[in-house]
């Protein structure tokens, strides 16, 4: 019996080969745009994330209470190094790093620009967010008072690989020194405050140079994923200031908050009117077809089966419609997830806000199981009122009546 | 035809609400979409612009690029004698912009210190609208310095305190003084509270040496939509060629070029929408001729032509589109129009997106008429362009077949 | 034989290196001798219009120096004072002492083409530099001064004209990192005090700007006397500003 059912509705959905198709294709067509919109939003909020992660605050950072109100010499965590190790042996850490940073003037023989020091470890920054990925020009290498410009300082400073800066500040005794680096490598981390201002150098040259403790560091930035280290490094540092990536860019946190609500609010009415498609053309074609259920019922079928039939030509619909979707999206995606849009006319804008001129999609599951739901629940929702017609139906004035 | 359109309509009920629905909706969405859209970018820009920036600012070349008392303007009264004959011109200023060192005790912080002219920023620009304690500044000001928020507390300073200022006058030479805080502003733009203050200019062109020069003149509009032709105007009536007149579009080009960036993706999926709207028309229109076929195979051999089919379909879809568009622009307008005069107001947007530098909690909707226009025409041209493959699709029978179809 | 002929070439060069550095520090005792005292007129030209400053000046060593204008009347009483690489500086008219934060010590000081900077690194000239004689006409020499690897300093390079006769440079360029000329030095006008020998004309500009130069000449120069410890204390800012 079922089998029947089955093979009628199949050929029944497929009695009107031009209006099924019609369906399918604004299913498939309007589904992979929205897909394709989805995947672009979500590619650049992640791509700042990931940028911001990676270069900077990693998913959790620690300071020392005051220092981000005040980022002075005098507030830096003690036995940091310590502190790193044991945090390096908890459950869910990934990666760890240390950093000492400092404010003071870098300087060329003609100009001169406020500047970050930023002292780095380079290979454990390459284990913690691949760094070397950030370089734009040069090659990463901080050895012998070698330094990593951000770009656009490099452009302010004009200077490039090879040049040679000056930077002065005031070290831990409160003097003035100065100290000559030598430019290797330009990076672009779209952060915007690491572009704009740092210079990186080697994290113990940094102690040397400032006559810090190379026990201490100003931040230890964390990689890892674990929902419960945040806590659990919440309690075991209390005396410190523990803060997640969340906590420390609030606008990337609103970003993502925004673009939620932009992507639900175009599925719901992307859906809505899908759902008023697959309604029209499910409705004409149950009206259409009344004489023949008024045959079938009153040939003895059971309204359940019609029922069952008219929603299975409803899902068959739904399904086909999905998959062509699912078949045009993913090959969209996959497209902008390699090649991006281009928006390299506005590069000047993007990079002021911290963003690539290329902007990459990203593909997420949940985009297509999604879209299932919804589009089952839009061709079953779809046929409950032409079924109610149906059901009151006298089966004999039907077959009386003329259309 | 036509009244055969017209009886048609009335017929096939189902079909003509749905598409009739449809296309109201359709255009609502669009010209609320874009109008909200258009509206708060052009809030956006004019909140930031407000802030400061003038809509048309004159410098003397190169003062951007290099700055320093070289490039200042040197004779301000010769170039404001020629914007007062510009009628579009409803106020302008001369500024004098300086960068030195306040300093209270052991806290300092380099701060840019402007010469303002109280009285002409009070239209010009919202600084006085920023005040958050204290007075704004006037004539009669004396020493008086009008601080930012976070430059107040960086300098750990009160209303009342005095603090010293250290800089150098357009000579060159060495100017300091002692400031008293008379005043506090918040503008909601971190940068901007955190380092810049200001003090009225009959007492700072004393200090710095300053009468009749200035870093920059600005000027505040009737209208900012004219400010591109408005430039033209001054710069012809300058003729300098070491003048230079910009306007906010090149002033402010990172944030314009973001709005683009924001509009183009805006239209990306307002493209969507009408996409899937337009689909689903023409899924209404198909069904309902693919069930007319018979109907039409009839008035086929009674000698209508194939033109006629068409003008046929066209009038049905053209009396449906009018219907509802009818409808839906007036009601679609007057939205618009009223919340372009009453913004939407959410309390704390502007905290939140504060360092994008929205300052502002309103959310007003853009008044076009022009735009309003283009909008409907699009969904007149998707309506149209909704008929043509059911059109093919009736001309694909021939009429006997026709007259057959089931 | 070649053994010998290399060994006195190696000799020869030593000297030559060791004959730069000799005449370096010669040069550097020009403008130091233990302590000097220079009363000073400064006037800065730029843009068509002029404007003098007057002053006196303490230093002692490489590190300590006090600096007090006389002139102009409004800026009359303004001190500087700097101890090793700090500055500070006091206004009567608003009788406060500021410190000079390291982000003004680049800025130019009182308007002129000097820097703050260039005021208080004045000994790092033999420190941070290695000179090399380039070229010899007579009696005069120019070395060219490279900066020793790692020395905090902007300059590409300098070059020094120095007579040999006075110990005094006549033409100072300082280039970028790229060998482009920044700014000069010229001196003239030599005179000899005691055992010393200075320039007591000297001018400053900058390569790339017309018209604009900062000139100093000397009125009054004494080498070696009794500077009072005081002055290169902070009180003395607002003692000796009277």
């Amino acid at each position: 019996m079922y089998k029947l059912i089955l093979k009628l509705a199949w050929k029944n959905s497929f009695l009107r080969r031009s209006r099924t198709l019609l369906v399918i294709i604004m299913i498939a067509v309007s589904m992979s745009m929205m897909l394709a919109i989805e995947g672009i939003y979500d590619g650049m909020v992640e791509n700042m994330v990931d940028k911001n992660k990676r270069s900077d605050s990693g998913d959790i950072s620690i300071f020392a209470k005051e220092y981000r109100i005040n980022k002075d010499l005098a507030y830096m965590i003690k036995n940091a190094d310590e502190i790193k190790a044991q945090i390096e042996n908890m459950q869910g850490a990934q990666a760890v790093v240390l950093r000492v940073k400092a404010e003071g003037l870098l300087s060329t023989a003609r100009k001169s620009s406020f500047a970050s020091v930023v002292g780095i470890d380079l290979q454990a920054e390459e284990r913690f967010g691949k760094f070397s990925e950030f370089l734009k020009e040069g090659s990463i290498d901080l050895q012998k008072q070698g330094a990593i410009v951000g770009i656009e300082l490099a452009k302010t400073l004009k200077v490039g690989v090879g040049s040679k800066v000056v930077f002065s500040t005031q070290d831990i005794r409160g003097e003035i020194n100065s100290i000559a680096l030598y430019v290797r490598a330009i990076v672009q981390t779209t952060n915007i405050s690491l572009d704009n201002s740092a210079i990186f150098i080697d994290i113990n040259q940094l102690h040397k140079f400032l006559g810090t403790d190379s026990k201490n560091a100003m931040q230890i930035a964390i990689r890892g994923e674990d929902k419960e280290l945040y806590g659990k490094l919440k309690i075991a540092f209390a005396n410190l200031d523990v803060k997640s990536f969340l906590e420390l860019q609030p606008m990337i946190k609103q970003m993502q908050d925004l673009m939620i609500i932009f992507n639900s609010v175009t599925f719901l009415i992307v859906m809505g009117v899908v759902f008023i498609g697959i309604f029209g053309v499910m409705y004409v074609s149950i009206l259409d077809r009344v004489r023949e259920f008024g045959i079938m019922i009153s040939v003895g079928m059971h309204y359940k089966y019609i029922r069952l039939q008219i929603f299975l030509e409803s899902i068959v619909i739904g399904v086909l419609g999905y998959l062509s979707g699912a078949v045009l999206g993913a090959v969209l995606l996959t497209y902008l997830e390699h090649y991006g849009i281009d928006l390299s006319a506005f590069s000047d804008a993007l990079a002021t806000w911290g963003y690539e001129a290329v902007i990459y999609a990203t593909i997420k599951v949940s985009y297509f199981t999604t879209t299932l739901g919804a589009i089952m629940a839009a061709s079953i929702f779809s046929v409950i009122i032409p079924l109610r017609k149906i059901k009151k139906l006298n089966p004999i004035e039907v077959i009386k009546a003329e259309k | 035809m036509f009244k055969l359109a017209f009886k048609n309509i009335l017929f096939y009920k189902g079909r003509s609400i749905a598409t009739a629905v449809l296309t109201f909706v359709s255009t609502m969405l669009f010209i609320l979409y874009i109008s909200l859209q258009d509206g708060s970018h052009n809030s956006m820009l004019e909140n930031s612009l407000k802030i400061y920036t003038g809509a048309i600012e004159i410098y003397r070349k190169d003062y951007r690029d290099i700055g320093g008392n070289e490039y200042l303007i040197q004779d301000v009264k010769a170039i404001t004698d020629k914007l007062e004959k510009i009628d579009a011109i409803e106020e302008y200023s001369p500024r004098y912009e300086t960068y030195g060192l306040l300093s209270n005790k052991e806290y300092s912080a380099a701060s840019m210190v402007a010469g303002i002219e109280p009285n002409k920023e009070k239209l010009l620009s919202s600084l006085e609208s920023a005040l958050i304690e204290g007075s704004f500044l006037d004539e009669g000001s004396a020493n008086c310095i009008y601080i930012g928020a976070e430059l107040l507390k960086k300098l750990k300073l009160g209303i009342g305190d005095e603090v010293a200022f250290i800089g150098s006058a357009s000579d060159g030479s060495f100017a300091a003084d002692m400031f008293k805080v008379c005043g506090v502003f918040k503008t909601g733009s971190f940068e901007f509270d955190s380092s810049t203050s200001f003090v009225a200019r009959s007492y700072f062109d004393e200090l710095m040496n300053a009468k009749n020069r200035a870093s920059y003149i600005t000027l505040k509009l009737k209208n900012i939509e004219d400010a591109d032709k408005v430039n033209e105007q001054i710069i012809s009536m300058l003729d300098d060629e070491n003048l230079e007149s910009l306007t906010w579009k090149t002033l402010m080009k990172s944030m314009v070029e973001i709005m683009e960036i924001d509009a183009v993706f805006g239209y990306i999926s307002l493209s969507l929408f009408m996409v899937v709207i337009f689909f689903v028309i023409m899924i209404y229109g198909f069904v309902n001729v693919s069930s007319r076929i018979k109907e039409f195979g009839v008035l086929r051999c009674i000698g209508l032509s194939k033109r006629n089919i068409f003008l046929l379909l066209f009038y049905e879809i053209a009396l449906l589109s009018i219907f509802a568009t009818l409808l839906a622009t007036p009601i679609a307008a007057y939205i618009c129009y009223y919340y372009n005069i009453n913004p939407i107001v959410i309390d704390g947007i502007a905290d939140m997106y504060k360092d994008y530098g929205i300052v502002s909690d309103e959310i007003p909707f853009d008044y076009n008429l022009f735009t309003i226009g283009w909008n409907v025409g699009v969904i007149y041209l998707l309506n149209f362009l909704s008929i043509l493959y059911p059109y093919m699709y009736i001309n694909s029978f021939r009429p006997i077949e026709a007259t057959r179809h089931v | 034989m070649s053994k010998i002929i290399l060994i006195v070439f190696i000799f020869m060069l030593d000297l030559a290196a060791d004959e730069a550095h000799e005449i370096i520090k010669k040069l550097d005792e020009n403008f130091r001798g233990k302590n000097i005292y220079m009363k000073l007129n400064m006037k800065i030209v730029s843009m068509g219009h002029e404007r003098v400053m007057k002053m006196q000046s303490y230093s002692q060593g490489t590190k300590k120096s006090f600096v007090k204008i006389i002139y102009p009347p409004k800026d009359e009483g303004i001190t500087f004072l700097s101890l090793d690489r700090e500055m500070w500086q006091y206004v009567p008219k608003i009788e406060r002492i500021i410190k000079i934060p390291p982000s003004m010590m680049l800025q130019k000081w009182m308007g002129s083409d000097i820097t703050n900077d260039d005021m208080v690194k004045q000994s790092s000239i033999v420190e941070d530099y290695e000179p090399k004689i380039i070229k010899r006409e007579g009696s005069v020499v120019t070395i060219e001064l490279t900066p020793k690897e790692n020395a905090p300093v902007v300059w590409g390079k300098i070059t020094l004209n120095i007579d040999t006769t006075t110990y005094t440079s006549h033409k100072d360029i300082f280039y970028d990192e790229e060998g482009k000329e920044v700014r000069y030095f010229i001196y003239k006008d030599v005179k000899k005090v005691g055992n010393y020998y200075i320039p007591t004309y000297w001018r400053v500009q900058s390569s790339d700007t017309e018209g604009r130069y900062t000139e100093m000449i000397l009125e009054e120069v004494e080498y070696d006397t009794k500077i009072s410890e005081e002055y290169f204390t902070k009180s003395a800012l607002k003692r000796f500003s009277k």
